[in-house]
């Protein structure tokens, strides 16, 4: 909403400067985004009148033109065209800063005296772009024959616009009174409101027929004459721009004045053009069809309210009119037409039609239908101001149920009670007078009650609350002191499961991976390019299962890649991988995201909480230490089982996995006291490529789900005793078969050992000459220890005894000697 | 006789020990001669079979010669020890500027570091910390937060929706329906804050994402005022932001609060002077709250005549956009390791 400050200035005699009043409104929650200074540059340019045009001696295109601006006369070169004596025009003196009239970019140059033809020019008259008032460079600026020759054109045409962001409850503030009693509100200053011509109403019933009546709660329609359609004058033209609006000509311009000196949209129909020369407010006929004044045609619904005469449709109402029977210069009468209409109605109509205009924005936020009538009055004052020979034939007003001011009781203790301070009664009072508010006050069971009354236009203020906003934003919000909630405390529990994810992120971190926050959105395609053949959405997605319904899915996505909630974090991290590989050699992220399991249409899908880690490319870059590598199953396995365990997932087992997604061989089932808890692999070269990840990448993924970790229980730290004896580190090399799984060495070895093993380590896998073709040698380290003594050798020969025994029947192994 | 040969034992052993130049040839030494076998050692046994007359005068010489011996061997080791160390420090001087080993640690994701840091402020002051669904009710994200359909204050959310067949379920626009949540299932007193992600319908630029965070606040008690949430906000922005900000409360319009309130601080920038970053105005808009609409409480079966409350929200980008200076909102979820890396801090 812009606001020029001439034109507020008129309705409210405030001494703030504009920086200061807009400070005040944006603090009183009318936010000024900015302050627009027009004729900031003008110096040295002076109203002026042309006493004389004679021709150029040396040139037919340029004239010499002589200009009278007060202490100011001298002769001009111009070539505008449009030049003529007796014109009040902008004569621009030598140092003025005028904008290039042949620059397509703005640029402003500094006037010097130039020869032009022989011919000596001190100045210039300037057009609207050389002042930077439009884009007009065809001829010269003609101003307003009462302009004051001699006064700085700044002091005539300057203005500073405030351009206003209007919060959508304040109707009342889309308008130029509207901020001008806001402004008398916040200063004291006297608000002094426009003019009107007085109707008597409610007169012709038969201008107007209202059928739907449900949708049109007030339509006030105004018969003119004597109608002479022409240019406005420089005043309201000027008016109109500076809040945004191109003039038309002089009836509708006044429409377009009344809308923003008002708020209340208008139409004016040329009545000679209406079949039957009356209006019918009724819902569109099914097919109905209308051109609009925008050159559009239009098919409409029958939600639609449209205005019409006797036969069709003229215009849609609070939206925009017909083109048929909009004014032209052949116009000589005008029904004008101010109406109310149901805002959620003409929201309906502007949204299908993808029409969205002043006049539709306003109704949208529900005007006060009692403007409707001030509205009439004023365009029918500024009408007959500008046409003399117009003169109102018929009125005619309906307005059923009258809305009345609304009258709202407030507790006197609400305001401390909300704001945590008081006023004294008489500012709060002060407060609501300045508002139009007026305040009784009733003492009611020990409470003080004041009851409010507030005029229409506030359609806002419904409730106490309400009230106590307004004494709090015109008083100021600066006013309220800081304090802390006194009171019961809460105590504060935290949530395990957001305990675990900040203790992963912490662990994840601490190994080296980089978190990342993907869009948690897919489509069909990124879901099916999991797959081994890439055709179909596989039944497994990451550590997850396809759903039996749908997956939950986007009405109107953004875009089409964006259009289902992701039921795994593989996709959207190999997404995010893909485009890591470009610039990096070394990929380790994870992502602690959600993912959406449905439950069926209408509920609320399941939002687990994953986790998902990815390696790719290279183990480390390349530096002084340090040969990289390719990364593989067994970097990613290491961060897994570290981490896991660190937070009391320890004794993981690992279990080969069949998977769409991830290559056999090399992918497993990850176990956590024979529940499944994730999965980890490498991703299948053909599914990697078709992500975008080149050939050559090693990818590894592994994907966990936090209900079913927390579901199982992690166990807490527990700690053994330091033994004070010197453990017996020995070593143990077991041949077992190829396919034999070194996790199960491992267990037997451990189940040999029994519990003096402190540490069972793998440190060496051998195959070669010393061992039989198809078998492998695994060797362990064992650390015995014991709490209260030293490992005895027999002791030792009894493990060595078990450890053979445990070997030989758990996974058919011999020791090597 | 016998001291001829002490004589000529002392001459042999300080010359060889005098050639002993390294510890090697110390130890080498000093087992010949001092060692449990050394000769020494042995001569000093040997002294029993001395005729007594001789002992005692052969018995000092040899103690005389024990005792220089060792003295020698001292000076000699500890010479040699010298020696070698300066010889390795000559040896092996380093270029210190080389770069060091660095151990591979990851980084936590700038929203994440944020929502920490908010969350944990906000926990110290008794907050706290939930989180709840993205895929939500309408009603939860609209209606019963005093938007109804068909509103204008509801194209301020463009919503993306989801496909259903009666009930309308949409991405939650902003984080706020977890006020009606919480204080349906709780009663007061209640201190939450709420961080999550959030969906807008909205085209992406510099400064605006369809896919962002917030971090919602909720207090209601008896007693709860506007006052004590402008003390609340100014203590956390202080905290986040540095003791000497400044803070503003302007009037703003939220469906769900009454009075609503915009939050602002000075700018760290320009220090209120007025710079690019803050529009010129000298504020930086940092989040929107107010008091909680009685509407809303009533929605949730509270009485608004004994209850108050007041809300917040907060939109995590735009914190870690301030702080850091990022000057592009898409740098947050294209994941690019070279923006995500900079955040290297580690957060409490
Ligand atoms: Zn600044």
């Amino acid at each position: 909403m812009k606001v020029p400050m001439r034109w507020l200035r008129e309705l409210v005699a405030t001494d703030l400067s504009a920086d200061q009043l807009a400070e005040r409104l944006t603090l009183a929650g009318l936010e000024v985004e900015n302050i627009e200074r027009i004729g900031a540059h003008w110096d040295n340019i002076f109203v002026g009148v042309v006493e004389r045009v004679e021709p150029h001696p040396n040139a037919d295109r340029l004239v010499l033109a002589t200009v009278n601006a007060g202490i100011h006369r001298l002769t001009v070169v111009t070539g505008a065209p449009n030049i003529a004596t007796g014109q009040k025009v902008a004569l621009a003196l030598a140092g003025a800063k005028l904008y290039d009239g042949h620059s397509a970019e703005p640029k402003l140059v500094t006037l010097k005296p130039a020869t032009i033809r022989g011919i000596r020019s001190e100045g210039m008259v300037c057009s609207e772009k050389e002042l930077g008032l439009s884009d007009e460079h065809e001829g010269i600026l003609v101003l307003d024959a009462d302009a004051p020759i001699g006064l700085p054109l700044r002091d005539y045409l300057g203005d500073e616009v405030l351009d206003l962001a209007i919060t959508p409850n304040r109707v009342d503030a889309f308008s130029i009174v509207g901020i001008a009693r806001e402004v008398a509100a916040l200063t004291g200053a006297p608000l002094r409101l426009p003019d009107l011509a007085s109707l008597e109403g409610p007169g012709d019933p038969s201008l107007v027929t209202v059928e739907a009546t449900d949708l049109c709660a007030r339509f006030v329609a105004v018969a003119l004459e004597g109608i002479q359609v022409g240019p406005s004058p420089w005043w309201l033209r000027r008016r109109l721009q500076l809040a945004g609006f191109r003039s038309i000509n002089n009836v509708v311009d006044v429409t377009n004045y009344v809308m923003v000196e008002w708020g209340q949209p208008q139409h004016a129909f040329d009545r000679n053009r209406l079949r039957g020369g009356r209006l019918v407010v009724r819902r569109a006929h099914p097919g109905e069809e209308l051109e609009t004044l925008d050159h559009v045609r239009r098919s409409l619904s029958s939600e639609m309210l449209v205005i019409a005469d006797t036969e069709r449709a003229v215009g849609i109402a609070g939206v925009m009119g017909g083109l048929e029977s909009e004014i032209t210069e052949e116009t000589r009468a005008v029904l004008l037409e101010t109406a109310n209409f149901d805002m959620r109605s003409i929201r309906r109509t502007a949204r299908t039609l993808r029409l969205r205009t002043e006049a539709s924005a306003r109704f949208e936020r529900g005007l006060d239908p009692n403007l409707g009538w001030v509205a009439a009055c004023r365009a029918v004052y500024l009408l007959t101001q500008l046409i003399p020979t117009c003169r109102v034939v018929a009125v005619f007003d309906h307005y059923p149920s009258p809305r009345r001011p609304r009258r709202i009781d407030l507790d006197r203790n609400e305001l401390p009670r909300l704001l945590g301070v008081d006023f004294p009664d008489s500012d709060v009072e002060a407060v609501f007078h300045r508002l139009g508010f007026t305040t009784q006050i009733r003492q009611q069971g020990g409470r003080t009650i004041w009851t409010v009354e507030v005029p229409t236009y506030r359609s806002d203020v419904t409730i106490a609350a309400d009230l106590v906003e307004e004494v709090a934003r015109i008083i100021g919000y600066d006013t309220l002191p800081e304090t802390l909630p006194v009171g019961r405390t809460v105590p504060v529990e935290i949530d395990p499961e957001l305990r675990l994810i900040r203790q992963l992120q912490n662990g994840l971190v601490a190994a080296g991976l980089h978190e990342v926050i993907t869009y948690p959105m897919v489509d069909d395609a990124a879901l099916r390019a999991l797959s081994t053949h890439g055709d179909v959405v596989p039944e497994r997605l990451g550590w997850y299962r396809r759903p039996v319904e749908d997956f939950v899915r986007a009405r109107n996505p953004i875009r089409p890649e964006w259009s289902i909630m992701r039921p795994s974090l593989v996709p959207t991290l190999l997404q995010n991988a893909a485009e890591q590989l470009k610039f990096n050699d070394v990929v380790a992220i994870f992502e602690t995201g959600k993912v959406y399991v449905p439950r069926g249409r209408d509920e609320l899908p399941d939002e687990r909480r994953a986790v998902g880690c990815l390696l790719a490319g290279m183990d480390a870059p390349r530096d002084l230490y340090h040969q990289p590598r390719p990364v593989d199953f067994f970097d990613l396995k290491g961060v897994v089982e570290t981490v896991l365990a660190r937070l009391g997932a320890r004794d993981l087992t690992f279990r080969p996995l069949t998977h769409p997604t991830l290559q056999p061989g090399r992918t497993a089932e990850i176990l956590l006291r024979d529940r499944s808890i994730g999965i980890l692999g490498e991703v299948l070269v053909t599914v990697a490529e078709r992500f975008g990840i080149p050939w050559h990448h090693r990818v590894v993924v592994a994907e966990f789900d936090l209900p079913t970790l927390l579901e199982i229980g992690l166990e807490p730290v527990t700690i053994r005793p330091l033994s004070r004896y010197q453990p017996i580190e020995q070593d143990f090399a077991v041949v077992v078969d190829e396919g034999v799984p070194a996790a199960d060495v491992a267990a037997a070895i451990e189940a040999g050992a029994g519990p003096l093993a402190v540490v069972v380590r793998l440190f060496d896998v051998y195959r070669g000459p010393a061992i039989p073709e198809g078998k492998k040698s695994l060797a362990f380290r064992v650390v015995l220890s014991a709490p209260d003594r030293a490992v005895s050798d027999e002791e030792l020969q009894r493990i060595r005894d078990r450890i053979e025994q445990q070997v030989r029947r758990r996974v058919k192994g011999a020791l090597r000697r | 006789m016998e001291i001829e040969r002490i004589r000529a034992l002392r001459e042999r052993a300080l010359r060889e020990l005098a050639e002993a130049s390294t510890q090697e040839q110390l130890a080498t030494w000093h087992a010949r001669y001092l060692g449990r076998r050394g000769e020494i050692t042995l001569l000093l046994r040997g002294l029993g079979s001395l005729a007594p007359e001789e002992r005692p005068m052969i018995g000092r010489a040899a103690n005389d010669l024990k005792e220089e011996l060792q003295q020698a061997y001292v000076r000699q080791e500890t010479a040699v020890r010298e020696r070698e160390l300066a010889a390795r420090i000559a040896a092996e001087t380093i270029d210190v500027t080389l770069p060091g080993r660095t151990p591979r640690i990851g980084t936590l994701h700038p929203v994440t570091q944020m929502i920490r840091d908010v969350t944990n402020i906000f926990a110290h002051l008794g907050f706290q910390v939930v989180e709840g669904p993205e895929v939500e009710y309408g009603y939860y994200a609209f209606d019963a937060l005093n938007i109804p359909p068909e509103h204008p204050a509801r194209d301020v959310w463009d919503t993306i929706f989801i496909e259903s067949e009666h009930e309308e379920i949409v991405l939650r626009p902003h984080t706020s329906p977890m006020q009606i949540r919480v204080m349906e299932r709780r009663q007061p007193p209640i201190r939450v804050v709420v961080p999550g992600r959030c969906y807008r319908y909205e085209a992406v630029d510099a400064t605006h994402e369809w896919h962002f965070h917030q971090i919602e606040g909720l207090a209601v008690d008896e007693r709860i005022t506007m006052a004590d949430l402008k003390g609340t906000l100014a203590e956390f922005a202080r905290q986040l932001f540095g003791r000497e900000r400044r803070v503003r409360f302007r009037c703003d319009f939220f469906p769900f609060v009454e009075p609503g309130v915009d939050f602002a601080i000075d700018c760290m920038f320009c220090r209120g002077e007025g710079c690019r970053v803050c529009g010129d105005s000298g504020w930086i808009e940092i989040l929107g709250a107010g008091m909680v609409h009685p509407q809303v409480l009533r929605n949730v079966g509270y009485d608004p005549e004994r209850y108050t409350g007041w809300a917040f929200g907060m939109g995590v980008e735009r914190l870690v956009m301030l702080t850091y200076g990022v000057p592009d909102i898409r740098y947050f979820y294209q994941g690019d390791l070279r923006f995500l890396q900079q955040f290297d801090r580690i957060v409490p």
